[in-house]
């Protein structure tokens, strides 16, 4: 095969997952075409889910695999794809980087295009670093410390990443600056302009969501995701060569990848165009053995050689590849990062003493030692949620749980028979319960109680039973009891004030949500209570 | 030279520009609609009640045969007009839980609209649960998907602050194809409610507003009556063929429903809710909205000063 083709071949590949992986995270979301058949379900509630296999990704993904089989001591759903990718890579080094990552396939664009480096400065910058041990530290890290019962692969994981960066910062950032335009252009009195306002919502909403989405600490997960990207003014693809954990996985297991770069010293005149054009640092070039734990595979140096010097062949054993390097010190220090960190995460009393009240997880969630095993940070569940009630935790969670889902009620709340969360959760972090199980069970996710002094019929300021109608539980867990209460103008006037009964009550947090007291609600959701701990219970017979 | 305005005279001229744009603007405001879509209640106030009796019967051919006893929908709903239902789809349930509007009436009453010459039948209601999941599961979705019928999503953009004039609502965001319309049905259920004893017709137009809504309950009978004033519907069908008896308005459970095979067609709002709290056993002098609807002329509840008509299946 001509090189030229080998690196159509990438490039196409590289596309055609990109889009993919888009494809799927825009479907990531309740079904706007889910209707039920009434005519069949007059009396059955069919459990509505996403139309698309949106946890792929993370199937393929084997730094997942792993950190879940380590600390959660589950096989996950559909494992064998990163077994099958493990084994590829045996075969052909990290060719996930190179064709497949849509991580990668981003930085990839944003070096390349416009590049900042040239000549001199590039050659330097292709050399190969010392930093590059920083990603096998970083792997170690979070290896161990699953091992140890906190996974943490998440945060820095190229999937969970980019799925949380775009999900929660790049498209409710951008979704919300065209829904803010196409408010302002429909509220106008001009015909015309009125209907295009609705229209460019009608499309833009599918992709970017209803009204105005918001995530807790998006902020920090933007910034974060725009520095990475701006790392590859400094080294091309940055992020691939130094700092990707599941990229140092890959490259521990290339050691060993069949297929090796040759090189043919006798016809290389050293015009460093090879090195020039390396996306990996992998020392293509002629007197210094070349790296196949660095190596993304991009071909840029077989396509670019004038000479034809350099070929890719399939050699078998015992032929070896020059083996990672990792220095003593990333490894030495990787281990003690891996142990300490799951030790200081428990040290704030989170998991041992008692949770945060405001940590309410997802209904269905695990219990929080085995959700803090299992759960990656990705996602995938806040970007589900039909209501935008689950949040990246910011410290609710303890430092073991940053980044872990967290309802907040005043954002939103937890539809009643809704399920979708746990449906897509792609290492069973949240179980995938049906609505029945969730209602009959039923599932709390925590319990709520009223600020009497901030409620309206309470504190004398009038009727209102917004919380109570809104319970959705049957009989309803909120209740009123009539009283009369003497105005400030001496008029007496009956109102009902409301009651929590704590039996019935599933933490759904409508109550909060709706309440006209906004800001802190005169009724909020607290976790205790919640199904998924024994622990934080409140009644004896629960 | 002479003829270059100075740059005091181009400021005055830009001030004098804007201010008048400005108050164009401000005139031109919130009266967009509103002069068909409230088809008076002058001539022949009428009310039809449709019972189901037979075992199985078919709660479309009864919807149809309602309408016909009310002289056909094409009495209604002229040939190229756009035509609004607004149904009670605010809670994300099935429709055995009878929390919203039973979609075959929904479907049987979109057909009827096509059938006299609608141009375009739209369906909206600014849902309390998540839209998209009340759509789906409500049956709505459904309906509009085998009918034709647009299903209006709303959001914010679509709910514009607009006069109501009413006693105690002044200025209040309305969700806007209620208004664009040229024939409003309202098309409520029947259900039990904390506050305003029951929620019928007149009650269901606190779903085709937006704003603050969770703030209506500290006075709900006027702003019922504020709203229902508003939006003054040509015909009010309310769907009993299920209604909710027990802990409305949200429901949740079978043992909360009754099943009652009605359908209660009016072109008095008033006297459709009078009629339908029967169902319920609850006095309409109890009720405070029904009282204070009459009392401020949106119809008369004393059932006897209309023709009412009994369509049996």
């Amino acid at each position: 095969m001509k090189a030229r083709h080998l690196i159509w071949i990438r490039r196409i590949s590289q596309g055609v997952f990109l889009a993919l992986f888009l494809f799927l995270l825009i479907q990531t979301r309740f079904p706007s075409t889910a209707y039920q058949d009434y005519s069949l379900t007059m009396t059955t509630e069919q459990d509505i889910r996403v139309a698309y296999p949106v946890s792929f990704f993370f199937q393929l993904d084997p730094l997942i695999w792993l950190t879940s089989l380590l600390s959660g001591h589950v096989w996950m759903k559909g494992f064998l794809w990163a077994v099958g990718v493990l084994l590829l890579t045996l075969l052909l080094g990290r060719f996930f980087c190179g064709f497949v990552c849509p991580l990668g396939t981003i930085h990839h664009m944003v070096s390349v295009i416009r590049p900042t480096l040239k000549g001199k400065a590039l050659i330097e910058a292709n050399q190969k670093m010392r930093s590059e041990r920083i990603k096998y530290f970083l792997l170690i890290a979070v290896l161990v410390s699953a091992l140890f019962g906190l996974n943490a692969a998440g945060i820095l994981d190229p999937m969970s990443l980019l799925f949380r960066s775009l999900t929660l910062a790049v498209f409710p950032g951008v979704g919300n600056a065209i829904k803010a335009a196409c408010d302002v252009i429909a509220a106008s009195d001009i015909k015309p302009f009125n209907l295009l306002g609705y229209a460019a919502e009608e499309i833009a909403s599918p992709l970017f969501g209803y009204g105005y989405p918001a995530y807790q600490t998006g902020w920090l997960i933007g910034g974060f995701f725009l520095t990475i990207l701006f790392l590859n003014r400094i080294r091309f693809r940055f992020w691939c060569r130094t700092l990707c954990p599941l990229g140092a996985l890959f490259g521990v297991v290339s050691r060993f990848s069949l297929l090796k770069l040759e090189k043919n010293e006798g016809k290389c005149t050293d015009c460093q165009k090879c090195t020039l054009a390396c996306q990996g640092a992998a020392s293509p070039g002629p007197a210094v053995d070349w790296d196949s734990s660095e190596c993304l595979l991009c071909f840029n140096c077989f396509n670019q050689c004038p000479e034809d010097a350099i070929t890719f062949r399939f050699r078998w054993f015992p032929a070896q590849n020059r083996g990672p390097d990792m220095g003593r010190r990333a490894v030495l220090g990787g281990l003690a990062a891996g142990v300490s960190i799951p030790l200081f995460g428990r040290l704030d009393g989170q998991v041992y003493r008692v949770s945060d009240p405001r940590l309410i997880r997802p209904p269905g969630s695990a219990e929080e030692k085995d959700f803090l095993r299992l759960c990656q940070r990705c996602g995938l569940c806040m970007k589900v949620c039909p209501t935008n009630v689950i949040h990246p935790a910011l410290a609710e969670g303890g430092m073991a749980g940053f980044w872990t889902p967290r309802l907040i009620m005043t954002l939103g709340y937890c539809e009643y028979t809704c399920t979708l969360c746990g449906s897509v959760c792609p290492t069973g972090a949240i179980a995938g319960i049906t609505g029945k199980e969730k209602v009959e069970r039923p599932i709390r996710i925590g319990s709520a109680y009223l600020d009497r002094g901030r409620c309206l019929p309470w504190s004398g300021n009038g009727p209102c039973i917004v919380c109570e109608e809104h319970c959705p539980t049957s009989p309803k867990a909120i209740y009123l009891r009539p009283d009369t209460q003497t105005r400030l103008d001496g008029t007496r006037v009956t109102v009902q004030l409301p009651y929590v009964d704590l039996g019935r009550c599933v933490g759904c947090g409508i109550c909060e949500n709706k309440c006209p007291v906004k800001g802190k609600p005169a009724i909020r959701v607290m976790a205790a209570g919640e199904t998924r701990s024994v622990k934080n219970q409140i009644l004896l017979d629960i | 030279m002479d003829d270059a305005i100075t740059r005091r005279e181009a400021i005055k001229t830009g001030l004098y520009l804007s201010g008048s744009l400005a108050l164009a603007c401000a005139a031109g405001w919130p009266d967009h609609g509103l002069s068909e879509a409230h088809a008076e209640v002058k001539k022949g106030r009428f009310l039809v009640e449709g019972a189901g009796e037979t075992p199985g019967y078919s709660v479309q051919t009864l919807t149809e045969k309602v309408f016909e006893a009310a002289g056909g929908m094409g009495a209604f709903v002229s040939r190229g007009d756009v035509v609004v239902i607004k149904p009670n789809i605010s809670w994300a349930r099935t429709p055995s839980l009878a929390a919203s509007t039973n979609p075959e009436v929904l479907e049987a009453v979109i057909r009827l609209a096509f059938n006299a010459g609608a141009k375009k039948v739209r369906i909206a209601d600014n849902t309390i649960h998540n839209a998209e999941r009340c759509f789906a599961l409500t049956g709505a979705a459904m309906a509009a998907q085998k009918t034709g019928a647009e299903l209006v999503h709303p959001r914010s953009s679509m709910m514009q602050d607009m006069k109501m004039q009413g006693h105690r609502l002044d200025v209040w965001p309305v969700f806007v194809p209620l208004v664009e319309a040229d024939k409003v049905i309202n098309l409520p259920i029947a259900k039990v409610h904390g506050l305003s004893v029951l929620t019928l017709g007149m009650k269901n137009w606190i779903g085709g507003v937006g704003g603050r809504r969770n703030a209506l309950h500290q006075d709900m009978h006027q702003t019922i009556v504020d709203l229902a004033h508003f939006f003054k519907p040509t015909l009010t069908l309310i769907d009993a063929i299920r209604i909710m008896v027990a802990n409305g308005p949200s429901g949740g459970n079978e043992s909360d429903v009754a099943v009652t095979n009605r359908l209660i067609l009016s072109n008095d709002p008033v006297a459709a809710d009078v009629k339908a709290a029967g169902l319920f056993h609850v006095a309409p002098a109890s009720v405070g909205y029904m009282v204070l609807a009459e009392k401020q002329g949106l119809g008369i509840s004393d059932l006897t000063t209309l023709t009412e008509k009994r369509v049996v299946l």
